[in-house]
């Protein structure tokens, strides 16, 4: 007890003689924690800038999805024109249809004349075949007569005969008569032969003629057919505008979705970009901080010379 | 208020005063050579009024690289001036005097100003100093002289800061500080590893600092440091950036012109269009004050080399004289409230 007693009567007197060392002592251990406090700001400035790259780096993503999503609306924006173009195309159709049809209606039209015309053949055919059988009717008409005059002709050569010779001048006449009767009648084998052949010409184009209007009227019902091909084709055509409002609603479902997605993203990039000036303001504070550690190490730095100086005067 | 702007080439204090009558503070840039000299016979030619004085380049609407320069206010201004010795150690000693002259002139945040030329150890000064300006919100604006020397009422210092409290009876004052350079994206770092006492950077984001500098320039060690010109780093402070200069390669750091800390937010600077950024300045003071009675500034070394590589140091003094009367002085940092600050340039304005 006694020992201690005496530690502590010397004690008082060594801080007498140094009675601001306690202040130093404390100025050393400020020091100390200053150094800590930097440290652990340097520390804290370094994840603060980390946080602040990693969430730049979120930002990015963020900003590059949100360009994705625009990508994406593009697309549907193309989708949407492509749909569009669906209808023109179906227009152009419409358009090529009609003006398929009409050809086909000109075509039908023309067909239907030559078919008129075909009739009218026919009929001027039929004409023909009665004028050439009056014709035929004629020819062996003349021909009996040749024949008739033929006999009158012989039955003259006889009464010259009996006649002598005042009857033979008659003679040469009926001998004449004869000849003549002979070559209307070999004139009229030939106008004969003649109309044969026309008769069997007639025949022949007569035949085609049929065969034509036939091949014609089958044409004709191929026209209609294609007529009602054409309708067909637009009706088909038709269906692409449905088709098209079809996609156009889905589109239109898949805008609003994406329009909502962008909407969310917005948001989402709002809160970062909210965390980032936060961090910035962190950030911003650090650095205030790190001029104040400067001050205050400025003002501490001058303590120990200040109290030296004092206790040198002294 | 009024302020005249005297100088003389050749280093004539007398044909640099001629203009001078009744001054209520001046301050003297004068050479090495002559600045004792210049000192005591300013003292002789105007006992008793408030001076303050350094080495240095100045300039009215011409540089004076190597003469004299003296600017006076006068009608409507009431000063005191002062010095804080013992710089290099602790300023705070004579702290009382600052904290005197402060009282005396009855200044406030509108109308006062705290002009110093410091002799080194700025920011250890300007912590001292503006722990005293802050509690009125009076401003500071100055810069570091060269020689480590200083002039204060007559008499000359070494390792002091002089200063000039100054109060403008007749209208309002403002400090401004602008910076030509911008930041470059992405190029944030923070210091670790420094020495305060020698204004080194050890690292930048744990990286040695000066192969993380030459690196992101693509420049070799040689190049550090001419670089500096283009591509000084910025001290984040808050909204504020600092300005620090590139000194030399010291190995792997870097030594600076201004003290470094850990934990020093550093991002990289890139020249801007200065030209511009003058007449953002001249723009915003003409905006802040219609009517204008002076202008005093202080220009980096830096920037006057750089505006005389680019012959742009006239047309700047021309430009700055659209303001009105404007003069100032070159230093070897520029003082902004408590922030010392490189390649800048700091003024003050007197309505």
């Amino acid at each position: 007890m006694a020992f201690w007693n005496k530690k502590r009567n010397e004690e008082p007197g060594r801080e007498k003689s140094k009675s601001l060392y306690p202040v130093l002592h404390v100025i050393d251990s400020l020091k100390d924690y200053r150094r800590e406090l930097v440290q652990k700001e340097v520390d804290s400035l370094w994840e603060i800038n980390e946080i602040g790259r990693s969430f730049g780096n979120v930002l990015k993503e963020t900003e590059s999805f949100q360009e994705k999503l625009q990508d994406f609306g593009e697309n549907f924006s193309s989708i949407g024109q492509v749909s569009g173009e669906f209808l023109t195309v179906k227009d152009t159709i419409a358009q090529s249809v009609a003006h398929a049809q009409s050809g086909v209606e000109e075509l039908k039209g023309s067909s239907m004349q030559v078919k008129t015309y075909f009739d009218e053949m026919e009929h001027t055919f039929e004409d023909l075949q009665q004028a050439v059988e009056r014709i035929k009717l004629c020819t062996d008409k003349i021909v009996s007569i040749a024949e008739q005059t033929n006999i009158l002709a012989l039955n003259a050569s006889i009464e010259a005969a009996r006649a002598g010779e005042r009857g033979r001048g008659f003679s040469v006449v009926a001998v004449e008569v004869k000849k003549l009767a002979d070559e209307i009648k070999e004139l009229t084998g030939e106008v004969d032969s003649g109309l044969q052949n026309v008769e069997l010409g007639t025949e022949h184009l007569y035949g085609n003629i049929t065969t034509s209007q036939k091949a014609l009227g089958r044409s004709i019902e191929q026209v209609d057919e294609t007529y009602e091909k054409f309708d067909e084709i637009i009706h088909s055509a038709e269906g692409a505008t449905k088709v098209h409002g079809e996609i156009s609603g889905v589109i239109q479902d898949s805008e609003r979705a994406l329009g909502m997605l962008c909407e969310f993203s917005d948001q989402i990039r709002g809160c970062y970009q909210e965390v980032m000036e936060h961090i910035g303001g962190a950030e911003k504070l650090g650095t205030t901080k790190s001029a104040m550690f400067e001050d205050i190490d400025n003002m501490m730095s001058q303590i120990p010379l200040v109290i030296d100086d004092y206790m040198e005067k002294k | 208020m009024k302020q005249y702007f005297g100088m003389s080439q050749s280093g004539d204090l007398k044909e640099a005063v001629q203009g001078i009558r009744t001054p209520q503070l001046i301050m003297l840039f004068s050479n090495g050579e002559q600045f004792e000299a210049h000192v005591r016979q300013l003292e002789e030619l105007f006992p008793g009024v408030p001076s303050i004085g350094c080495i240095g380049m100045c300039y009215g609407s011409r540089i004076v690289e190597k003469g004299v320069g003296v600017l006076a206010f006068s009608e409507g201004v009431s000063a005191a001036a002062n010095v804080l010795e013992e710089v290099s150690a602790m300023p705070v000693k004579y702290i009382e005097r600052l904290e005197q002259d402060v009282k005396s002139v009855g200044g406030s945040r509108d109308n006062t100003i705290c002009i110093d030329f410091c002799a080194g150890n700025d920011a250890c000064v300007l912590t001292t100093i503006y722990s005293v300006l802050k509690r009125k919100n009076i401003s500071l604006v100055g810069g570091t002289g060269d020689a480590g020397k200083v002039s204060a009422n007559g008499r000359v210092y070494e390792d002091a800061v002089a200063y000039a409290i100054v109060k403008n009876q007749n209208g309002r004052v403002k400090a401004y500080k602008e910076n030509i350079y911008h930041q470059v994206e992405g190029q944030r770092f923070i210091a670790s590893r420094t020495d305060k006492a020698k204004y080194m950077i050890g690292e930048l984001n744990g990286q040695p600092a000066s192969q993380v500098y030459q690196r992101i320039l693509n420049i070799s060690v040689s190049e550090i440091e001419t670089q500096t010109f283009k591509n000084p780093f910025g001290k984040l402070n808050g909204d504020d950036i600092c300005i620090v200069s590139i000194k030399e390669v010291s190995g792997n750091s870097l030594a600076c012109f201004r003290q470094v800390n850990d934990s020093d937010v550093l991002v990289l600077l890139e020249l801007g269009d200065f030209k511009e950024t003058v007449r953002d300045t001249i723009r915003s003071i003409q905006q802040d004050f219609p009517r204008i009675s002076a202008v005093f500034s202080v220009n980096c070394l830096f920037r006057y080399l750089l505006f005389q590589q680019n012959h742009y140091l006239q047309e700047y003094l021309q430009e700055m004289g659209r303001l009105g009367n404007h003069a100032g002085f070159v230093g070897y940092g520029e003082h902004y409230n408590n922030r010392f600050v490189n390649q800048s340039m700091t003024c003050v304005v007197f309505e």
